[in-house]
Parts: C-alpha cells; sequence; structure tokens
C-alpha cells in the first residue's frame, strides 16, 4: 500500500513533466489534455481518502506554482480598477472536491467497472473547468460566457477523458508490480468462484 | 465519517488555508524553485512545440501562400512610400532638435526575443520567450512586435520570460484615440479564445466621437508602457448610460507571433 501511494504520487510528478510537451490545440479554442488533472482523477479513485488528499494538495499546489499570475502593477492613479487574480491555492480546493467526486464511484471502480470511473473523469474536468471559470468571473465580476468558451471546456475535457484508460492501465500495471489490490471487491468475487 | 479520514481532511484543509495565505513574493519565490526545478523539461518541451508548429506551417497551402505573397508585395509597397515619407520627416526633425539643442530624454533599449511556448495556462493568454533575467529582462516590461503591443513581462526566469498578451483582461493599458482628446483603458475580454480576438477601450467620454478604422495608441501614462505605441484599430462604439466603450481590433496578429523585443526601460510613471 505504503509502495502504491509513493508511486502514485512519482506519477502525478511525472504528469507534470509530461504536460510541458503537450501544447494547447488553438484550433479548437486552445483546448489542451489536462494530464496532470486526469492522473490525479484516475489514482483518487485507486487509493483510500487520506491518500487523496495528499495527492489533491501536491496537484493542486504544484498547478498553481505553474500557472498562477503575478499582480497587475503599474501607478494606481491610472489602473484604479485592476483585475483580480485567482488566489495561490485554489486549485488543492478544487483537486480536492473532485478527488471527493471520484470518490463516489469508488464502489463501483472496487467491483471492477473502471468504465464509470473513466466517463465521470471527464464530466469531473469539465466542472473543474466550469468551477474555474466561475470563480474568475465571481471574483472580476460580469458573467460572460461565449461559445468558444464552451466549446474549449468541452473539447478540453472530451481529449482528456480519451487518455483515461491509458492512465488506468497504468496504475493497474503499478498494482499489479507492487501485488497491491485496486479492485478488493472483485478480487474477493475471483477468489470465490 | 472515520476518524482517519477527518484528520486527513482536517490537515488537507490546514494546507490549503496556509497556501491561500501566501503573500505574493511568496508565491513568487515558490514559482521560481517549481520553474527551476522544470527548466530542463521546459526547454525539451518547448523544442518539440516548435518543431511541430514549424512542421504544420509547412503544410500551408501553397494557394494560401500565394495570396498572402500578393497581399505582401502590396503592404511593401505602401511602406515604402510610407518610409520615405518618414525620412524626410527624420531629417526635418533632427534639424529642428540641433536647432533647440534638444538632449536626448529615453533610452529606449530592447531585447529580441523567440516566443517558444503557447498559451501554457487554460485561462490565461500568455506565452513563453526565450530571454530571461540574464538579459535582464525584469517584471512589468513592455513587449513589443513590428506591429505593435503584445503585452508585457509577468514572469521573468533566468532563461526566459512569461509574457501576459494584450489579449488577456489582466493586461490593461492606458489609450489614446488617435485624432482625439478621447483616452481610456485598453484591455482584452474574458472568453478571448480563437484566431480573431477583440478587446476593449473602457472609460472614454459618454458622447466620444470615434469612427471606425482610428488607431489607438498608449499614452505612456501608468509606468508600464512607453507612450506612442500602436495597440490597434476601432472596430464599434457602444454608447453606455455613464460612459462609452470601443471594441479595438488589436494591431498585432497573434496566431502568428515570432520574434518580439522586449523594452528594457520602464516607462516612468
Amino acid at each position: 500500500m505504503i509502495r502504491y501511494t509513493f508511486i502514485t504520487v512519482l506519477l502525478l510528478l511525472t504528469a507534470f513533466v509530461v504536460q510541458q510537451f503537450i501544447p494547447a490545440f488553438t484550433g479548437l479554442y486552445d483546448s489542451r489534455i489536462l494530464l496532470v488533472q486526469l492522473v490525479f482523477l484516475c489514482a483518487a479513485v485507486t487509493v483510500p481518502t487520506p491518500t487523496m488528499l495528499l495527492l489533491a494538495f501536491i496537484g493542486g499546489f504544484l498547478w498553481d506554482a505553474q500557472c498562477a499570475l503575478g499582480p497587475q502593477g503599474g501607478d494606481p492613479e491610472i489602473y484604479n480598477m485592476p483585475v483580480e487574480a485567482l488566489r495561490f491555492g485554489y486549485s488543492i480546493v478544487l483537486f480536492g472536491a473532485m478527488g471527493y467526486l471520484m470518490h463516489g464511484v469508488q464502489p463501483l471502480f472496487q467491483q471492477g467497472k473502471w468504465q464509470f470511473s473513466a466517463i465521470l473523469s471527464g464530466i469531473a474536468i469539465f466542472l473543474y473547468l466550469a468551477a474555474e471559470y466561475l470563480l474568475i468571473s465571481f471574483i472580476r465580476g460580469g458573467f460572460i460566457i461565449n461559445r468558444a468558451t464552451l466549446e474549449q471546456m468541452l473539447f478540453t475535457s472530451i481529449l482528456t477523458m480519451l487518455f483515461s484508460p491509458i492512465i488506468f492501465w497504468i496504475l493497474f500495471t503499478i498494482a499489479k508490480m507492487f501485488d497491491h489490490s485496486i479492485y478488493p471487491d472483485a478480487d474477493k468475487k475471483r477468489r470465490r468462484s | 465519517m472515520k476518524p482517519l479520514n477527518l484528520i486527513a481532511l482536517l490537515l488537507f484543509l490546514g494546507g490549503a488555508t496556509w497556501a491561500l495565505t501566501r503573500s505574493e513574493r511568496a508565491v513568487r519565490e515558490i514559482q521560481g524553485t517549481y520553474y527551476s526545478a522544470m527548466r530542463p523539461f521546459l526547454k525539451t518541451g518547448s523544442v518539440l512545440e516548435n518543431k511541430a508548429r514549424a512542421f504544420t506551417d509547412e503544410t500551408h497551402h501553397s494557394k494560401e501562400l500565394e495570396t498572402e505573397v500578393t497581399v505582401m508585395k502590396g503592404e511593401v509597397g505602401r511602406l515604402r512610400i510610407i518610409e520615405s515619407r518618414f525620412q524626410a520627416m527624420e531629417k526635418e526633425n533632427a534639424q529642428f532638435r540641433e536647432a533647440l539643442n534638444f538632449k536626448k530624454a529615453t533610452n529606449f533599449d530592447v531585447v529580441a526575443a523567440q516566443v517558444i511556448r503557447r498559451q501554457p495556462a487554460t485561462w490565461w493568454q500568455t506565452v513563453e520567450i526565450d530571454a530571461g533575467e540574464k538579459q535582464h529582462i525584469g517584471t512589468e516590461l513592455a513587449v513589443l512586435s513590428n506591429e505593435g503591443l503584445v503585452g508585457k513581462i509577468d514572469r521573468p526566469d533566468r532563461d526566459r520570460s512569461t509574457v501576459i498578451l494584450l489579449t488577456d483582461e489582466k493586461c490593461q493599458v492606458s489609450a489614446r484615440v488617435e485624432g482625439t482628446q478621447e483616452v481610456g483603458i485598453l484591455s482584452g475580454q474574458r472568453g478571448n479564445q480563437g484566431r480573431n480576438p477583440q478587446l476593449r477601450l473602457k472609460f472614454l467620454s459618454k458622447d466620444a466621437a470615434l469612427r471606425p478604422g482610428q488607431r489607438v495608441y498608449t499614452t505612456g501614462r501608468g509606468g508600464i508602457f512607453q507612450a506612442n505605441i500602436l495597440l490597434g484599430t476601432v472596430e464599434a462604439v457602444e454608447k453606455g448610460a455613464l460612459d462609452s466603450e470601443a471594441i479595438v481590433r488589436p494591431s498585432v496578429n497573434f496566431a502568428d507571433l515570432g520574434t518580439v523585443f522586449v523594452v528594457l526601460t520602464s516607462a516612468a510613471p
């Protein structure tokens, strides 16, 4: 279990490295494959709550370190209505919420039905992006949503979800390597029969 | 809830609160550490992205390129005429300077850089360039292209920097409309994805008499951007109860950014 937990943390860190090699698809409204979020979501459903929260903290913290923008700057007399930015650390909370969402289908996953989790990962990504966008709108004021934004969120979710079977396969292989069961219910059934 | 899960949740919330209460300076330090750890991967990632982009550019349809060449030939002709006029004006300006014993007041030193990565974050309109602190680049320096203002430096690293583009909502520029007394704040709009982003010039006077096609320039006020840098052209005007807003088409083609120039001298406030 400890070895599996350690490997999932390493896998999440590796996802941060691989994410640097994945460009945005400019033809699809800057949609992208959110590999870090996907690895977290897939790993979250295979681990107990404390490990999921640890992964959420690491993932959210590093994601914000990568993406956070600096202060606006300039003369406050001229720029007297600065545009607010999301506070560093908000992603930790969003990652945690997504992790709990994935834990909702953990009973199904433990029965061996990983396909539900794969679909839910796409839904979770969409909700994550929608929550981020709503937070930005809330702190900056004025809710503007257009087709481009919706399509960006939709394509990002679909593109990311398509890669979830590969991440699950990697997790299954790692679990097998370390003799760790991520399908406890399904394994029990198999042993009984 | 199991006691272990509850303890984990409390620790998680404590950690999140700690992160949320970090100061700007502490966040910059965290980002510095993160980016120095990521530096080798970032370099390779940028090289791959540029190679992929070069490959896509090569596969452009030849007819499209032919059309581009025709348009560019026309543009070169137009610019030659303008250049000859400018040469005459430059000569005249030099004579006036000499007559007034004018001293050069500003030092407009620039560093050329290549865009190596586009759109690294989901919601922010940013690019990364291959010049950083080694080239004396600091925060909040103006970034230009030969077409006009590109944006400003958000986070310089040792040998690369993040540029927040003019199309981002957070990049505000004090702007004026040519031929008028109208001054306002220009910024990008939320949901500005796609190839044809638009900017919004806010806080204009209620009866702003603007025409489509009028050019918008920086005022030089605000301490970040130098004066008279081209920002774009007015497309439409929206009149409100208290003020007016103009929709501005940026002069820079943000989808095709290659070489940019970082102005090393920050504008005086």
